[in-house]
């Protein structure tokens, strides 16, 4: 039994998953950010 | 006031814990992909292949640091909660559900590469044996303390009742630990440990590079999540108003 496609698989899942959890908290903020400028911007307005 | 006291004294407030974990993250980052980078070549490429094992021990390098992780980060939520209960420190209560998904990524690794290595090893993906179960029980205890957080609308009593859960459930992780000792499992005891290590050097290395690689990719997350969730908290207040005009200049 070849057991390279078994440490492909584990090293991907595990690039998948650690890319997943470092990047949700950059786009939750720039999601955040961009909320918050606009609110900052219409109480301006107002 | 000792320097060190000033320094958790200051920890202790939002503002200055923003702009000084802003600092520091690229620093962690750094840190990690230069560690992760050697730790994978010597891993990769450098070590042997193992003499009953062969070519699959090395999804070692990525399965056992992820299992030190996932009862590692569980054990500091346990304790940071346990701070902010007896102490009211809010940003301990934050970083104990920020800590949380990035304990359960680690978890979800260590269970799929454990399973991707048991297969050529044990012959089979998945065993109900101790050490597996009560791993599998860790990631479904990080998914509570998350799913508890969530169920409150108030962030303060949420992170109280995920600060209580983190706590009780820490009791799973010498369960973990010592259940190759306790119970006859298909999974292997322990090759490191205090008295030293029955793994040769050409492959603890790597092992040792990854391990703390991973300790400087939870502090980036932990500090990029604590900082989001502190900005949603206080969006109200005029650090974050200051913070938001300064960036709108």
């Amino acid at each position: 039994m070849s057991h390279t496609p078994f440490i492909l698989v584990s090293y991907l899942v595990s690039t998948v998953v650690l890319l997943w959890t470092a990047l949700s908290p950059v786009i939750n903020k720039r999601g955040l950010l961009r909320q918050l400028k606009n609110r900052h911007a219409r109480m301006d307005k107002a | 006031m000792n320097p060190i006291y000033l320094f958790f004294h200051k920890t202790g407030s939002p503002p200055w814990f923003y702009q000084f974990s802003g600092r520091l993250i690229p620093w962690l980052w750094i840190g990690f992909a230069i560690l992760a980078a050697i730790g994978l070549y010597q891993g990769l490429l450098v070590a042997p292949a193992d003499y009953q094992q062969g070519e699959s021990v090395r999804i070692m390098y990525v399965h056992v640091p992820a299992a030190w992780m996932s009862m590692m980060i569980y054990g500091l939520m346990a304790i940071m909660g346990f701070v902010a209960l007896v102490w009211r420190i809010r940003i301990m209560e934050v970083m104990v559900i920020s800590s949380a998904p990035v304990g359960a990524a680690f978890t979800i690794i260590a269970l799929i590469t454990g399973s991707l290595w048991g297969r050529p090893t044990w012959g089979t993906y998945w065993v109900w044996d101790a050490r597996l179960t009560s791993e599998l029980v860790l990631l479904f205890l990080y998914f509570g303390v998350i799913a508890l957080y969530n169920a409150y609308d108030e962030p303060r009593k949420a992170a109280k009742a995920a600060a209580l859960m983190a706590i009780v459930g820490a009791i799973n992780l010498p369960i973990i630990h010592f259940s190759v000792v306790w119970w006859n499992t298909l999974h292997q005891g322990s090759s490191i440990g205090t008295s030293g290590s029955s793994i040769h050097p050409s492959m603890l290395w790597p092992l040792l590079w990854m391990a703390i690689a991973f300790k400087f990719y939870y502090g980036a997350n932990l500090l990029s999540r604590t900082r989001v969730r502190l900005l949603k908290q206080d969006h109200r207040k005029r650090w974050v108003q200051d913070l938001l005009t300064e960036e709108n200049r």
